[in-house]
């Protein structure tokens, strides 16, 4: 089972939680207030840049101290009735035998902001003043105005970017677990990519290290040199390794990365991330589906089809994908965008001499490249003598007849042919039949 | 022997019908045109029916007995093909400079424009181009090729003098086929001629384009000639993709799709087409290939829907890999 290296390494003990001990400090501290029974505020706002730990520091504490901590997504908080279910049961254990002890985690509430509706806001708010259990909220940014009466009640915690030695320190120790060899300036410039955010720093360790037990500077090469592609990758990764639906949705939420593209990636992601070929066909085809939400959604400019086409084409892919690769499968560059640059020159050549044959046959261009120029070309590369005819003919260049001759002469269809006529032959009782009913 | 003489021009070119009577199997609508060319009243005319049966050929070779064999060269006759025209305003533009002017000299008034796989027009581009034909009546006539009349519109079918070409027969196709080997000097066996028809689905172009190829590796052809054709020129590259699929090179298979969509223009339909045909055939069993029918018609259906095509034939590959490798597991 390949696990993502940013979860297999989370923290364990709040003390292994990397920098910002400051905030650590006061979490904790606003904890201990909750086990004596008097806590300052209800809930607390834990805010700041993405990786950098916030999250962890919550999880870490919940393990090693005894709690279960309830992760709950911000669109929950629509739901008042459930969220008080969840809140008042919480509560009730918690007072009767305080072995299953509880944290109601809520991640992304700056999200809830973001949303059409404001209910989800004063839903949250009255669920913290009736809480009897610790709410912890984790936020990017706090400074939404719908936010205001949230702040209002929370102890605000907040959290920095983390500095290149603490990174480059935790860096390491992942790699001596993993039993890689590693060079200290390529730590030290992939901390320096991650602009303090550890969680994208150990996703490109991870990215680079698959299938490898030595690491140097020259590795880091293949990770995007744009930060566009950075977003890609990590979208990606979120796409694949999402174990729900609503997971993979996310993807795209805070990324400047419009949709279409990142479909392209995906699709031609998916026969690397997905080895298994049943499960490949599955998500394969939930992609052509999404394809033609994006095709009804243009024809009829019916935006809000778009809502169906997203999860489709995320979750799409990691629902299906029961068996992952072994060892971690990096994400790579469309092929489409590859095979384009890399025939561009063959794909002209062919469509000039399409038009050469379209004004000389009474066809199209597109018949005369389906129907006739095959044809030409074979007989251009059998008949020698009358190659100069023929070209004459069309009127076609040196460097048409080359092609032609290199498409559709002896040489690489050979096989082709061999498994074609084999085939053919292997069914004789068929031709027979059909010949005779025709 | 010496195969000069095989290649010096493509046969479908040598062979095609120049005059009226040359046409195959279209005795109804050849008598009709007849009828025409004694009153020299041409109305425009709309020539339906598939492909390689002889519309083009037709529309030539009545212009020739109309206005004489330089037809073209005098100015009387000129071709556009639909498909390769982005628009009704390239139409436009070609036809207002066709028809502006009449070529001195002739007893017929008015020019003839052929506009070719008019079925590829669009709806709106059908709509400007009923007015077109209104505006130009006087100075020229027009001809519409198609494939299939229900995709033109009724004002432009109720304007015009419709012509239905029927499919070509089995004994057409080989007895033209028969012709041209006679008239090449070539031994073709009746095994081989089955063939070539059998892979022509009626299409003349197609039958005598086969003949040709095989024509260039052996002046006797059997059916084993005809095999290595189809397998060399025609069906290779879709039989290729199919393999790969189904030996679980899904990626492999991917990239050579793409070549064909990307590399080779070809159309989704087409491809569809081309799967289809090699379907019936594949190593599977016949429950699985059921499936794979209806999945296939799916794709083509999606495709013309907007779906994209690559996408959606990578889910029919991947499905039909799926399936070859549950095949052999058990």
């Amino acid at each position: 089972m390949v696990q993502l290296w940013t979860e297999k390494y989370r923290p364990k003990k709040v003390a292994e939680v990397v920098g910002n001990q400051e905030s650590v400090k006061a979490f904790v501290e606003w904890m201990k207030q909750w086990e004596m029974g008097k806590p300052s505020k209800k809930a607390a706002l834990l805010y700041g840049p993405a990786g950098v730990g916030k999250t962890s520091l919550v999880l870490a504490y919940g393990r090693e101290y005894g709690y279960d901590v309830v992760e709950v997504n911000a669109s929950d908080w629509r739901n008042e009735e459930k969220m008080k279910a969840i809140v008042g049961e919480s509560s009730q254990y918690a007072t009767l035998d305080g072995y299953s002890k509880k944290i109601i985690l809520v991640d992304e509430v700056d999200g809830i902001a973001g949303r059409e509706d404001a209910g989800g806001i004063s839903a949250l708010r009255k669920i913290i003043n009736e809480t009897r259990v610790p709410i912890v909220m984790v936020a990017n940014n706090p400074w939404d105005q719908k936010l205001a009466p949230i702040r209002e009640q929370a102890l605000m915690i907040e959290f920095k970017r983390l500095n290149k030695t603490a990174i480059v320190k935790r860096l390491k120790e992942i790699c001596e677990k993993e039993g890689i060899n590693v060079s200290e300036p390529l730590l030290s410039k992939l901390a320096e990519r991650s602009e303090g955010d550890l969680r994208s720093a150990i996703m490109d360790l991870q990215t680079i290290a698959a299938g490898k037990t030595v690491l140097t500077e020259k590795d880091i090469e293949v990770l995007g040199e744009r930060n566009r592609v950075r977003e890609i990758f990590e979208a990606l990764r979120y796409v694949f390794y999402a174990k729900s639906l609503r997971g993979a949705r996310a993807a795209l939420e805070g990324v400047e990365l419009d949709p279409e593209t990142l479909y392209t990636w995906i699709l031609d992601n998916a026969p690397n991330q997905i080895p298994e070929i049943d499960e490949l066909a599955e998500a394969l085809d939930v992609l052509a589906r999404a394809d033609i939400y994006f095709a009804r959604m243009n024809k009829l400019q019916m935006w809000r089809l778009m809502k169906y086409a997203i999860p489709l084409m995320t979750g799409g892919v990691s629902v299906p994908r029961k068996t992952p690769p072994k060892g971690f499968q990096k994400f790579t560059f469309p092929e489409k965008i590859r095979i384009l640059q890399k025939y561009k020159n063959e794909r002209e050549i062919r469509q000039s001499i399409s038009m050469k044959i379209s004004s000389k046959l009474h066809l199209s261009a597109y018949k005369a490249n389906k129907e006739m120029l095959p044809y030409i070309g074979f007989i251009i590369s059998q008949a020698d003598n009358s190659r100069a005819k023929i070209a004459k003919y069309f009127e076609f260049t040196n460097e048409e007849i080359e092609y032609l001759k290199k498409a559709y002469g002896k040489g690489e269809k050979e096989e082709v042919l061999k498994i074609t006529l084999e085939s053919e032959s292997q069914q004789p009782g068929k031709r027979t039949r059909k010949s005779r009913r025709a | 022997m010496s195969l000069e003489a095989v290649a010096t021009l493509p046969w479908v070119e040598k062979y095609r019908p120049k005059t009226l009577d040359d046409v195959v199997n279209q005795e109804e609508v050849i008598t009709s045109l007849k009828n025409i060319l004694k009153t020299k009243a041409v109305p425009h005319m709309l020539f339906a029916g598939p492909p390689g049966v002889g519309k083009t050929a037709t529309a030539h070779a009545f212009a020739r007995d109309l206005y004489g064999p330089s037809y073209i060269e005098d100015g009387w006759f000129v071709e556009i093909n639909a498909s390769d025209e982005r628009g009704i305003q390239t139409i436009r533009e070609k036809v207002k400079m066709f028809a502006r002017q009449i070529p001195m000299g002739g007893e017929i008034g008015f020019k003839i424009l052929l506009l070719d796989e008019s079925d590829q027009l669009t709806d709106d581009a059908q709509h400007a181009f009923r007015r077109v034909m209104e505006q130009y009546s006087t100075t020229c006539r027009f001809i519409l090729a198609a494939n299939y009349s229900n995709r033109i519109i009724e004002p432009i079918q109720s304007r015009c003098a419709v012509f239905r070409f029927r499919p070509l027969l089995k004994k057409d196709i080989i007895d033209r086929i028969k012709w041209i080997a006679e008239q090449e000097k070539l031994e073709v066996d009746e095994a081989a001629l089955e063939t070539i028809y059998e892979f022509s689905e009626g299409d003349m172009r197609r039958a005598i384009n086969t003949l040709q190829a095989a024509a260039s590796i052996s002046r006797k052809i059997d059916e084993k000639t005809v095999y290595y054709i189809l397998g060399y020129v025609s069906r290779g590259e879709i039989r290729k993709i199919l393999e790969l699929a189904m030996g679980g090179n899904f990626t492999q298979a991917r990239d050579e799709l793409r070549k064909l969509i990307y590399v080779q223009g070809l159309a989704g339909s087409d491809i569809v087409s081309a799967i289809y045909r090699e379907l019936f055939y594949l190593d599977l069993s016949e429950e699985d290939k059921l499936e794979l029918l209806d999945l296939l018609g799916e794709v083509d259906y999606r495709m013309a829907e907007g779906g994209t095509e690559e996408v959606q034939l990578m889910a029919f590959l991947a499905r039909l890999a799926a399936k070859s490798r549950k095949k052999t597991r058990q």
